[in-house]
């Protein structure tokens, strides 16, 4: 990689890091004005503790996702059933806008269990866990085989030639050529989980209004969320401006 | 000559098809150990299918089918376990040269590593003995750790030459190996493959377009059409006034193709 390439991404970087750490700070402030409502009467979690999960769970959907592509890609010939079923419903849940997944989170996970049991906070979390996973996976599994399929043929065809195994193959000539669009890959569908978190706050808010009121907060925390979104997908499109 | 020559590979009744699409009809020959054989025949008449059906690449090929057999010293290769193996013991140069993303270095040496050779001094001496075959080293011996695909199109197809014959193969295929190589320089590699033929005792299969190639340095040459083998003879035969069909001459003698 030259040299301005590098300086280029290192302000694109920086720059992206000071935005981040001031709309946190925001983040940080408006915790004061919402928190305490829900806490002081119950053993309800607030918002901002499932704000914190919002990370690690990305980041299982996403290692998830593209331990599927690689399986899908590298392990099943294209004609697999399996592998057109797979793909076929991932082109639909991708072309879906998130807001329907929270309208169907609410509706198929939370529902059922809210209306019956009254206890719905625990279900709850597990909504949003689902939700997420079925939001990001499959935009993972996407932009990952893209990447891997981007690798030409006869690059495998003569490292193959050569005597490789399948596993030398992805590791030493697939992943390192791949890798660059991985992560782009990755970093979309995290701006878009991150798109997706201003969603599931939605979710919650519908879970408040069982019990108490819209507090005046969340609406602003929908908007932090998506300018993360955006800041995120800002940095995707930096990645992905450097083709192999 | 023939009778006591051992018979290397041994193709008998091969099919391929690619979907409905048939690639090569039923060919049958033997390749003797040893020996330059070229292959020459216009587009699509079933070459490249050929060599890959030799080394199981055509496995990744998902619509491709294969009847016959193909018998590497005896064995046929569909029922090797080792496909790796297998692999190893044959060369491969394909048509457009593929650097892998790795350094020069790096891309000779790579066969061997993936066959568990760890010492460095075994393998400086490998990348050094392949990059002089392939008439290469002169031109890269001091940029050893540069990027192999940041080398121009005929250095790199000279890299794939090198690397191919950096495990040692005893089968040696090059399908049009010097489509992007100067002419000079494809002199040079015509005499190491001369060399390899008739010190290194290599099995070669020299997939061709230029019918005068295979004339310089094949010792028995087949012609391919539209996946039939028309004739397969000793080069003399096949360049002489009266090969056996007349379609032979007309297409060696640039009538047609």
């Amino acid at each position: 990689m030259d040299k301005s390439k590098i300086v280029f991404h290192s302000i694109a970087l920086i720059t992206l890091v000071v935005v981040f750490l001031f709309f946190w700070y925001l983040i940080e402030n408006t915790h004061t004005e919402i928190g305490q409502q829900p806490t002081a009467n119950s053993q309800q979690p607030t918002a901002d503790s499932h704000l914190y999960l919002l990370l690690p769970i990305s980041l299982l959907a996403i290692l998830l996702g593209v331990a599927c592509a690689f399986y899908l890609e590298e392990r099943l010939p294209p004609t697999n059933w399996f592998r057109r079923l797979i793909e076929s419903e991932v082109a639909i849940f991708t072309g879906i806008p998130s807001l329907l997944y929270g309208l169907l989170a609410v509706e198929i996970f939370v529902s059922y269990t809210l209306g019956s049991s009254g206890q719905g906070w625990g279900v709850l979390f597990y909504a949003e866990v689902l939700t997420f996973i079925v939001l990001v996976m499959p935009l993972t599994i996407r932009t990952t085989q893209a990447a891997l399929r981007s690798v030409a043929t006869p690059i495998r065809e003569s490292a193959y030639a050569l005597g490789a195994s399948q596993w030398q193959v992805l590791s030493n000539q697939v992943v390192p050529l791949a890798f660059p669009g991985i992560l782009a890959g990755c970093c979309r569908a995290m701006s878009r989980a991150l798109a997706a978190a201003a969603l599931l706050m939605g979710i919650h808010t519908w879970g408040y209004t069982h019990e108490t009121a819209i507090s005046a907060g969340i609406h602003s925390r929908y908007v932090l969320l998506l300018v993360a979104a955006l800041l995120f997908s800002t940095f995707f499109s930096f990645l992905k401006e450097n083709p192999t | 000559m023939k009778q006591n020559v051992k018979t290397k590979i041994e193709i008998s009744d091969l099919k391929v098809h690619y979907g409905n699409k048939p690639a090569l009809n039923g060919i049958s020959f033997d390749v003797y150990e040893n020996e330059i054989l070229g292959i020459i025949g216009p587009a699509q008449s079933g070459k490249t299918t050929l060599l890959k059906v030799i080394n199981r690449t055509l496995e990744f090929t998902a619509d491709a089918t294969v009847e016959g057999s193909v018998k590497l010293d005896g064995v046929d290769v569909s029922t090797i376990g080792d496909v790796y193996g297998l692999r190893r013991k044959i060369g491969m140069v394909l048509p457009l040269p593929v650097g892998l993303p790795l350094s020069i270095y790096d891309n000779v040496a790579f066969a061997p590593r993936t066959a568990g050779l760890r010492n460095k001094a075994e393998l400086d001496e490998i990348v050094e003995r392949c990059l002089q075959q392939a008439a290469l080293w002169d031109e890269v011996k001091d940029r050893l750790n540069a990027l192999g695909t940041k080398l121009s199109g005929g250095q790199q197809q000279r890299l794939t030459i090198a690397r191919a014959l950096s495990h040692q193969p005893e089968i040696l295929c090059l399908d049009e190996f010097s489509i992007a190589v100067d002419p000079i320089t494809t002199m040079r590699i015509e005499e190491v493959l001369k060399m390899l033929s008739t010190e290194a005792k290599m099995t070669i299969m020299l997939v061709t377009n230029l019918v005068q190639q295979a004339k310089r340095l094949a010792n028995r040459t087949a012609f391919f059409l539209n996946g039939n083998l028309i004739e397969i003879d000793t080069t003399d035969v096949i360049f002489s006034e009266n090969p056996a069909n007349q379609i032979t001459y007309d297409y060696v003698n640039g009538n047609f193709g």
